[in-house]
């Protein structure tokens, strides 16, 4: 499982290196295509970037930029959220690293 | 009396718990996250508490309200002052919420009752019995502690059992935020921490700052010229603050990887003073070694103090016990066996060494549990009976004078819903607690109120499942008040239609030469559905060829064959389409959309030719592949004639003469058939489809029940006899069990799809395995050989070939070389006449569609 989340997670990285430089769009075939891959393997990888940080939110581990406040968002995700889908249920098995900020 | 079993490791940065269950140790996961460790932290938020990881995210941002290193204050008279609450905390309540959160790990659902916490070295009577309320105050009935170098100690000798420890150990702990040195001596099977020395602030989080600080900020500052760039790095608040915390976390990975290669890269984007800047920066472990080297080394000067303190060379210190996260770095344990000496021991895993320890301790404790019908203490018989005579109904009485109501959506097409809760009767001081099964959400503990809402963030088009628990005032859970609530996100809503059939692609199942269903949205689905396939091409279509790849997709039943179904959007790519050839193997993406008002849109996408092929159907006209539907065709009439042979065979006159006139009905459209061609634009071809799926529809209802009982007892007949045999197999053993787990995995589904066609090809398939299991058993083989040695000449293709084969086969049983004497039975096969008739002819074209 390891290598899987190693592998999900480097996907991830790659995708977001291309749309820093406007790239994405010619590789978004292929990412679809290898997130797809990964659904069937049972791993569903989730981008929370521009949502709602709460204290609920036990599915990222936030770093907390400027001061916070009661309408946090998520402005960066360093690492993607990642469940694992088992007999129909879904596990969280990795925690989003994400940077957030008032809105 | 009972075994305790249950480990604990409150630690100052992260806190751990495990249990001996059978000769092994079970480290926890958090439920939530499913991390071994918990961070020991608490936040006192506005509205609600938080507990581990999630509270370490406000310790900077909310001090005043967040409190870590507590353990540091255990056994004072220290408080923490919480300004949200208005009021104090104690070191000890602060460490029951860590201790009651650990408990929520056990995932069987036990609650420990009694527990081994381990303590450091250093604690004094005071601290330790701190600890110890912190434990009762968490619901342990009995506790027992154990100083963390003896947990550790105990981790290795468990690990290394025949072994005599007898003698001086020295444990190294160097964990996240602290350090801890300990001198352990064993004499005669006892062992006691003799000497110890530590750091309270110096760990792995240090050198992830000073990758930053040394390693980072220069390259930046070099290839921007701002020369306070660190400190403005550094600064609360500051502009840099978002490029602080990534540049942490990058740093923790760098660390890591640096553990296992001689140099890894940082790389990062950012904008400095109106510029942008890629980095991509190298550091070798070199680099890092030196960083950290004058920290190191600090630990090494403690570890020589102890030694100089006990009067003891190194000679007399058997090996060092490596325990905590930062011993996992290289440089660490080379240094300090370098300096020291002593051999460094890492054969137990450093981050859950002490928990392991604990738990190997509570494994050899006893308890006696508290008996729950003794009179509590300071009551009086008398009292507890006139408690139950003011009971009206003392058996359906909860045990709590508390009720709770709920109100919410069970459906919802949101990605959250709203919760109201009502609470009745008397709950001073209670909080509760919402936790999402999957992990993803927890409030935490809330102070409960008359009425309250929260908002429950949906997965979607799943069942999203919440546990509600309630909390008594010292956050003991009040487990007969635990309620779930589940919510179906993306199901079933009102302004949604659903579909009333599965809606399927037909796929080749080049096994048995035929075609299958793959389900792409089940009966029931909400539209608008839209869903991505991507499968390979299963034969070769050359440029300009007339050769086809078929996307049917059908409207039916799952379980039944392709002909019963209906087909409602077509695309058929031939040779002449294509740019270049089409190989076998190749990817093929098929995105199918069913709009709002049943629209089907497909897209075909060939990776290979990078061609894409659009259609847009109405669900109300039909589409029909000619060259596929001339397949089906043949691929009935093919099965109702071989069935027509079986009922005859077994005396079923009626079910044969049903057969006969579907096999009559289905040949009248035939010559119609032969004559159509893909630009014939007249009706016959819906015609004949019809009539095909029609046919193929009444013949899978042939003999009813009593055909699909005959199967079933067919199909477990043959699987009894492939199980029974494959026992006994001599060679291939693996292989040829794989594929019967293979073939029997789907059998629930083959049975609930009562159908008749279905069943015949698993049962096909069972018997061509029972006889590939038969040819891989020496005895059957012996058998069979004697048989075919004494068939006569004319039953083989080369008599000539064949006898030499006697001869080898012959010398080979002699010697009992089973395996050799297979491979000639298997050539013997081929030589004997009959056999050809089981070679099944391959033109099989399908939908080239794998």
């Amino acid at each position: 499982m390891q290598h899987t989340l190693a592998i999900i997670n480097q996907v991830f990285e790659i995708k977001q290196k291309l749309e820093q430089d406007n790239l994405a769009g010619k590789f978004e075939r292929n990412f679809n295509r290898l997130f797809s891959a990964f659904e069937e393997e049972g791993y569903t990888c989730n981008n929370p970037l521009g949502e709602r940080y709460t204290d609920s939110r036990s599915d990222c581990t936030a770093n907390i930029v400027g001061r916070e406040s009661k309408n946090m968002m998520i402005t960066q995700v360093i690492k993607p959220i990642i469940y694992q889908k088992e007999n129909g249920a879904l596990t969280l098995i990795q925690k989003g690293i994400v940077i957030v900020e008032s809105k | 009396m009972k075994a305790v079993n249950f480990g604990i490791d409150l630690g100052t940065t992260n806190s751990l718990i495990a249990k001996y269950e059978n000769g092994n140790i079970v480290v926890f996961k958090n439920p939530i996250g499913h991390k071994e460790t918990l961070a020991s932290v608490v936040a006192f938020r506005n509205d609600r508490i938080l507990v581990g990881d999630k509270a370490r995210e406000y310790m900077l941002k909310d001090a005043v309200n967040v409190f870590g290193g507590f353990k540091r204050r255990m056994g004072t008279d220290e408080k923490f002052y919480v300004v949200n609450m208005d009021e104090n905390v104690t070191p000890v309540q602060l460490s029951t919420y860590i201790l009651k959160e650990l408990q929520q790990f056990v995932y069987s659902g036990e609650k420990p009752e009694s527990a081994v916490i381990t303590i450091p070295a250093s604690f004094d009577t005071m601290q330790s019995n701190a600890t110890k309320i912190a434990g009762e105050e968490a619901g342990l009935e009995e506790v027992f502690l154990l100083q963390e170098p003896i947990a550790a100690s105990l981790a290795y000798f468990n690990h290394q059992p025949e072994e005599n420890h007898e003698g001086h150990w020295l444990v190294y702990d160097l964990g996240g935020g602290t350090f801890d040195i300990a001198l352990v001596k064993i004499t005669e099977g006892e062992m006691k921490v003799v000497d110890h020395e530590g750091n309270n602030f110096l760990g792995g989080l240090d050198f992830d700052l000073m990758i930053v600080e040394q390693l980072i900020v220069p390259e930046i500052v070099s290839r921007t010229g701002v020369e306070d760039f660190g400190a403005q790095l550094t600064t609360q608040y500051g502009l840099y603050e978002k490029l602080y915390y990534q540049l942490l976390y990058k740093a923790e990975e760098l660390k890591k990887e640096l553990s296992n290669l001689p140099q890894a890269d940082i790389d990062f984007s950012t904008d400095i003073e109106g510029k942008h800047y890629d980095f991509y920066i190298t550091i070798t472990q070199e680099q890092f070694n030196n960083i950290i080297s004058r920290r190191v080394d600090e630990t090494v000067h403690m570890l020589k103090q102890v030694l100089e303190r006990n009067h003891l060379p190194v000679e007399m210190i058997r090996q060092t016990i490596m325990v905590g996260g930062s011993t996992f770095i290289p440089y660490v344990r080379n240094r300090l066996e370098h300096a020291t000496g002593i051999k460094v021991n890492m054969s137990v895993d450093p981050t859950t060494a002490v928990v392991v320890g604990a738990a190997y301790y509570a494994a050899n404790k006893y308890y006696t549990p508290k008996d729950n019908s003794d009179l509590r203490i300071g009551e009086d018989i008398n009292d507890l009976l006139k408690d139950f005579d003011d009971m009206d109904d003392a058996f359906s009485m909860p045990l709590h004078d508390f009720s709770l109501s709920f109100s919410y959506s069970k459906m919802s097409k949101e990605t959250e819903e709203v919760l109201l809760v009502k609470a009745n009767g008397v709950f001073d001081n209670y909080s509760y607690r919402i936790v999402r099964a999957d992990g993803g959400f927890d409030t935490g503990f809330v102070l409960l109120k008359t009425k309250f809402t929260e908002f429950l963030p949906l997965l979607p088009n799943l069942n999203n499942s919440f546990f509600v628990t309630i909390y008594d005032e010292q956050k003991n859970e009040i487990s007969s008040l635990r309620e779930e609530i589940i919510i179906t996100q993306g199901q079933y809503h009102i302004a949604g239609q659903p579909l009333p059939k599965d809606i399927c692609i037909e796929v080749d199942d080049k096994e048995n030469n035929t075609t299958k269903l793959e389900l792409v949205f089940e009966k029931n689905s909400l539209l608008p559905l839209k869903k991505t396939l991507y499968r390979e091409i299963s034969k070769t279509v050359k440029k300009g060829s007339d050769d086809k790849i078929i996307l049917n997709i059908l409207e039916g039943d799952k379980f039944t064959r392709p002909l019963s179904n209906l087909t409602i959007g077509c695309i058929e790519i031939s040779g002449k389409d294509l740019k270049s050839d089409l190989l076998k193997g190749s990817d093929i993406e098929m995105q199918i959309v069913i709009s709002d008002n049943r629209e089907l849109s497909t897209e075909v996408f060939l990776v290979m030719t990078q061609q894409s092929f659009k259609n847009v159907f109405s669900i109300t006209e039909k589409q029909i592949s000619i060259a596929r539907l001339k397949e089906q065709f043949n691929d009935l009439e093919e099965e109702i004639r071989k069935t027509i042979k079986e009922f005859n065979f077994d005396d079923n006159e009626v079910w044969a003469t049903s057969a006969n006139e579907m096999l009559s009905e289905l040949l009248s459209h035939k010559k119609d058939l032969a004559k159509l061609n893909e630009k014939d634009r007249s009706d016959k071809k819906y015609i004949i489809a019809e009539a095909v799926n029609r046919i193929s529809q009444a013949y899978d209802k042939i003999g009813g029940n009593d055909r699909l009982q005959n199967l079933i007892s067919e199909y477990f007949n043959i699987k009894e006899y492939v199980e029974q045999y494959l026992m006994t197999c001599d060679f291939e053993k693996d292989r040829l069990q794989a594929k019967f787990k293979q073939l029997t995995q789907g059998e629930n589904q083959l049975l609930r799809t009562r159908n008749p066609s279905i069943l015949i090809k698993a049962i096909e398939q069972l018997n061509k395995l029972g006889w590939d299991v038969l040819m891989n058993t020496s005895s059957y083989l012996i058998a069979r050989y004697q048989q075919m040695k004494s068939a006569p000449e004319w039953d083989y293709k080369n008599y000539y070939a064949a006898q030499s084969i006697f001869k080898m086969a012959d010398k080979a049983l002699e010697q009992e070389k089973f395996f050799e004497f297979r491979q000639h039975v298997y050539s013997l096969t081929h030589l004997v006449k009959y056999e050809e008739s089981f070679v099944k002819s391959n033109d099989f074209n399908g939908t080239g569609i794998g």
